[in-house]
C-alpha cells in the first residue's frame, strides 16, 4: 500500500510537470495558434539553466554557481524568457507549418549546443548533482517526495490560475481573436505581430519553468532528456485534453502519460514471460491506437474549448 | 481541474499521515521479485530484445538451480522505450509498487542514470546494467551520490583506453592527435586515454570531437593535421570513421592509426583500402574463453536458435547472475544487504561456479554450507572495483594486407599491472 501511495506521488509529480509545460503549449497553440514544434528546446533551456545556477562548484565545468533553488527557478524561467524572445523575433512573421519547421530546428540547434559544450554542460556526460530544494530537512524518500509533489503542485495552481486569469482578459481575447482570424484582428487595430510574440515568450517561460523543476526532481538531466519525442508527447496531451482548454491541457497530461506507463504495467502483467520481450511492441501498438481512437470520438480534445458567446446575446 | 487538484491533495494527505510508519519491511515471501528494465522498442529495441532474453535465460537457470533462499525468482521486465522518464517511471514502478530486491538495466547510459540518481540510489535497490558505459557512473560513485548500490559487468571503456595508450607509448608515438565521436562512449574513452598518455610520456597534441552521420570531417580533421602529430586515434563508427580516415590520408597525414573497437570491422577496412592500414592496430575487449562461456553460448543458441555474439549479450547473462548469487548470499533480501553480498561472490579461495542450472545449483549448495564461491561467468571472471565497475582482458588487432587479424591479447592479469602502472 505505501509503495502504490509511492510511485502514485513519483507519477503525479511527472505529470504535473508535464502539465505545467503543456499550459505553456496551450497558450502559445491552442489560445494563439502559435505552431511551436521546439516545446523540448524551451524545456531543455529551463532544465540546464536551473542546473547551471544551483548546482555546487565542479571543476569540470565553468559555470556552476551553487545558488539557492528558487534563483535557480527563476533564473530558468528568465533564460527561457529570452530565448523565446530572440527565437520569436527572427520567426514571429512564420505562421504555420514555417513556423513549425523553425521552431523544430531550434530545438535540434538547443539539443546539439547542450550535447557539444561541454565546459558548461557536461555533455553527453550529463549534468550531476543538481540539488533538490531542502532535501536535508527530510529523512525518508517518500515525506521528500510529497513535499515535492506540493511544490510542483503550488506551482501548477499558481500557472493554472494566472493564465485563467489571462486567457479571459481583453489580452486574451485578443490571443483568440488573432488565432482565428488575423486579418479580422489586425483590421481592429492590433498588432498581431506582437501579441504572437508575447504568448510565444510567456508560453515558454511556463515551458522552462517545466525544465526546471524536472531538473531538480530528477537531479540528472543529459541531453539524451530532450530529443523530439518529448515535443511529439507534449503535443498529444495538449491534444488529447482539449488544446484552448486549460484544464484540457492538465487532463490531457494525466491520461497520456498515464496510459504511457499504464500500458507498460499491463503488458507485463498480462504477457506470459516468453512474450514479453515482443510485448514492448504491442504496447507501442496500444499507446497509438488509443490515441486514434480518442481522436477519432473525441475530435476537439477530452474537455474541448468553452464556446464563447456573448452574454448580450439572447 | 478540481478532480484532478483533489486527487492530488488527497493522495498527498493519505501518504503524509502514512509516512511515519515507512519502515521498509522486507518480506521473505515467494516468489522472489527481481526487476528489468531494457530498450525493446525504440532505435535499441533490436539489440534490447536478446539481451533481455539473455536476461530470462538467466533467470531460468537461476530457478532450474534452486532459486533465491528457497524461492523462485519472478523476473519483471519493462520496457524503457529508449526514453529517460519511460525508464525512469518503469524504474520507480518496479521498486514501490512491485517491491523488487534487485534491478537489472538498461542500455542506454542517458537512461540508467537518471534511473539510479532519482529512483534505486534513493530506494537503496542494486542496479546492475549490462550495457552503460558513461564514465559518469564512475563519478558518481567516487563521489558517494550512488551510494556503492550501482554496478556494471561490462568492462568499462577505461580498458580499451589505458592499453591503446600503453601500445601506442610502446611503438614509440610521443605526439598523438585524437578525433572522437562526441558522445559518453567517445568521450570518457578520451578522458583515460590522454590520462595515460600523459602517464606513459605520450602527449595529446590536438583533440577534436565530432558529430555522428556527417558527409565531411575535413574540420575535425584539419584541427588534428594542424598539431603536426605521430599518430591519430579515432574513436568512431565505421562509416564515419571511414569518411574521416580517408579524408585524413589525402590530406597528408601520418598513417599511424589507433582505432577504437567499433572500427574492428571488415566494412571499415574495405571502405578505406587494406593498403593504408598496415600500420594501424586497435583493441577490443577479448572474448574470454573457457567452458563457462562455451557453457552459455550454447545454452543461449539452444534455447533461442541464434548466435550470443551481440552487444550486451554475455554481460547481461552475468548482471542477472550476479544478482542471484548475491542474494543467496545476503543474510536478508534489503538493499544495503544485496549490495554488500555483490562483493562476495568473486572469494579469491572460493571454489570456481560457473554458468548453467548446474553450477548455479553447485553455487547455492555453496553458499549453503557457509564457503566462498567464484563466480566465472558468460563474460569470464567478474570482478568489481571498488566503484562497481569490472576490467576485462584486451586484444591488441591489426589489419595486414586489408585482413583483421590478432596481434596479441592481454590478459586480466596485465590489465590490473597496467591500470596500477598508470593509476598508482
Amino acid at each position: 500500500m505505501i509503495g502504490i501511495v509511492s510511485y502514485l506521488v513519483f507519477f503525479l509529480t511527472v505529470v504535473l510537470i508535464f502539465g505545467i509545460a503543456c499550459l505553456g503549449l496551450n497558450l502559445q497553440w491552442g489560445f494563439t495558434g502559435v505552431f511551436n514544434a521546439g516545446v523540448v528546446a524551451f524545456y531543455a533551456i529551463g532544465a540546464y539553466t536551473h542546473a547551471i545556477i544551483t548546482a555546487p562548484p565542479n571543476p569540470l565545468l565553468i559555470a556552476n554557481l551553487g545558488l539557492p533553488w528558487p534563483v535557480g527557478v527563476l533564473g530558468a524561467m528568465a533564460a527561457a524568457a529570452l530565448a523565446a524572445l530572440i527565437v520569436g523575433i527572427a520567426t514571429v512573421r512564420l505562421r504555420g507549418d514555417y513556423l513549425a519547421i523553425a521552431t523544430f530546428g531550434i530545438a535540434v540547434t538547443v539539443q546539439l549546443i547542450t550535447l557539444n559544450w561541454q565546459s558548461l554542460t557536461g555533455g553527453s556526460l550529463g549534468f550531476t548533482s543538481i540539488p533538490r530544494p531542502l532535501a536535508g530537512y527530510f529523512d525518508g524518500q517518500l515525506s521528500y517526495n510529497i513535499f515535492f509533489l506540493g511544490l510542483v503542485a503550488a506551482a501548477t495552481v499558481l500557472v493554472y490560475w494566472a493564465l485563467e486569469r489571462v486567457v479571459r482578459s481583453p489580452w486574451g481575447r485578443v490571443l483568440r481573436a488573432i488565432r482565428e482570424d488575423e486579418t479580422a484582428a489586425v483590421a481592429l487595430g492590433k498588432d498581431a505581430r506582437l501579441f504572437r510574440l508575447q504568448a510565444f515568450v510567456l508560453g515558454s517561460v511556463i515551458i522552462g519553468l517545466a525544465g526546471a523543476l524536472h531538473a531538480s526532481f530528477i537531479g540528472f538531466v543529459s541531453p539524451f532528456d530532450f530529443l523530439p519525442i518529448l515535443t511529439f508527447q507534449i503535443w498529444t496531451m495538449l491534444i488529447v485534453g482539449g488544446s484552448g482548454n486549460n484544464r484540457g491541457a492538465l487532463l490531457g497530461a494525466l491520461i497520456v502519460w498515464g496510459l504511457w506507463s499504464g500500458s507498460g504495467v499491463l503488458v507485463s502483467k498480462v504477457l506470459p514471460p516468453e512474450f514479453q520481450t515482443q510485448g514492448a511492441a504491442a504496447q507501442s501498438i496500444l499507446i497509438g491506437l488509443l490515441l486514434v481512437v480518442m481522436l477519432v470520438f473525441k475530435p476537439r480534445g477530452l474537455i474541448g474549448e468553452e464556446p464563447v458567446v456573448s452574454r448580450h446575446v439572447g | 481541474m478540481r478532480n484532478l487538484l483533489g486527487l492530488t491533495l488527497g493522495t498527498a494527505l493519505a501518504a503524509a499521515i502514512m509516512a511515519p510508519s515507512a519502515v521498509y519491511a522486507q518480506d521473505a515471501e515467494c516468489p522472489v521479485k527481481v526487476g528489468g528494465i531494457l530498450p525493446l522498442t525504440g532505435s535499441m529495441g533490436a539489440v534490447g530484445e536478446r539481451i533481455a532474453e539473455s536476461a530470462q535465460l538467466a533467470f531460468e537457470h537461476i530457478n532450474e538451480g534452486g532459486g533465491i533462499k528457497g524461492c523462485p525468482v519472478e523476473f519483471l521486465l519493462r520496457d524503457d522505450q529508449g526514453q529517460p522518464t519511460v525508464g525512469v517511471d518503469a524504474a520507480k514502478f518496479l521498486v514501490e509498487v512491485e517491491r523488487v530486491s534487485a534491478l537489472t538495466g538498461t542500455v542506454s547510459s542517458g537512461v540508467s542514470l537518471p534511473i539510479l540518481t532519482s529512483v534505486t540510489a534513493p530506494s537503496e535497490v542494486v542496479q546492475i546494467t549490462c550495457c552503460s558505459t558513461a564514465a559518469t557512473f564512475t563519478a558518481l560513485a567516487e563521489s558517494g551520490e550512488s551510494g556503492g548500490y550501482f554496478f556494471r559487468t561490462l568492462p568499462t571503456v577505461k580498458t580499451q583506453a589505458y592499453a591503446s595508450a600503453k601500445v601506442a607509448s610502446d611503438r614509440g608515438y610521443k605526439r598523438i592527435a585524437v578525433i572522437y565521436v562526441n558522445t559518453d562512449f567517445g568521450t570518457g574513452m578520451v578522458e583515460y586515454f590522454k590520462t595515460a598518455t600523459a602517464k606513459l610520456g605520450g602527449e595529446i597534441v590536438a583533440e577534436a570531437a565530432f558529430n555522428e552521420n556527417q558527409p565531411s570531417y575535413r574540420a575535425e580533421v584539419n584541427v588534428g593535421l594542424a598539431a603536426n602529430p605521430d599518430a591519430v586515434f579515432f574513436v568512431a563508427f565505421p562509416q564515419d570513421g571511414a569518411t574521416m580516415t580517408r579524408e585524413w590520408i589525402s590530406l597528408g597525414g601520418p598513417q599511424n592509426f589507433i582505432l577504437n573497437n567499433a572500427l574492428r570491422s571488415p566494412d571499415y577496412v574495405e571502405a578505406v583500402g587494406g593498403q593504408y592500414l598496415n600500420n594501424a592496430y586497435g583493441m577490443d575487449n577479448a572474448s574470454a574463453g573457457g567452458p563457462t562461456v562455451d557453457a552459455f553460448r550454447d545454452a543461449f543458441q539452444a534455447k533461442y536458435d541464434a548466435s550470443a555474439d551481440g552487444p550486451g549479450i554475455a554481460t547481461q547473462y552475468d548482471a542477472a547472475m550476479v544478482i542471484g548469487l548475491a542474494m543467496n548470499i545476503a543474510p536478508d533480501l534489503s538493499g544495503p544487504a544485496i549490495r554488500d553480498s555483490v562483493r562476495m561472490i568473486q572469494d579469491p579461495d572460493g571454489t570456481v561456479v560457473g554458468t548453467g542450472p548446474e553450477e548455479f545449483a553447485k553455487a547455492v549448495a555453496l553458499i549453503k554450507d557457509g564457503k566462498p564461491i567464484r563466480y566465472v561467468g558468460a563474460t569470464g571472471p567478474v570482478i568489481f572495483d571498488a566503484n562497481g565497475d569490472v576490467n576485462g582482458a584486451a586484444l591488441i588487432w591489426n589489419i595486414k594486407d586489408g585482413e583483421l587479424g590478432v596481434e596479441n591479447t592481454l590478459t586480466i592479469e596485465d590489465m590490473n599491472a597496467l591500470f596500477t602502472e598508470i593509476d598508482g
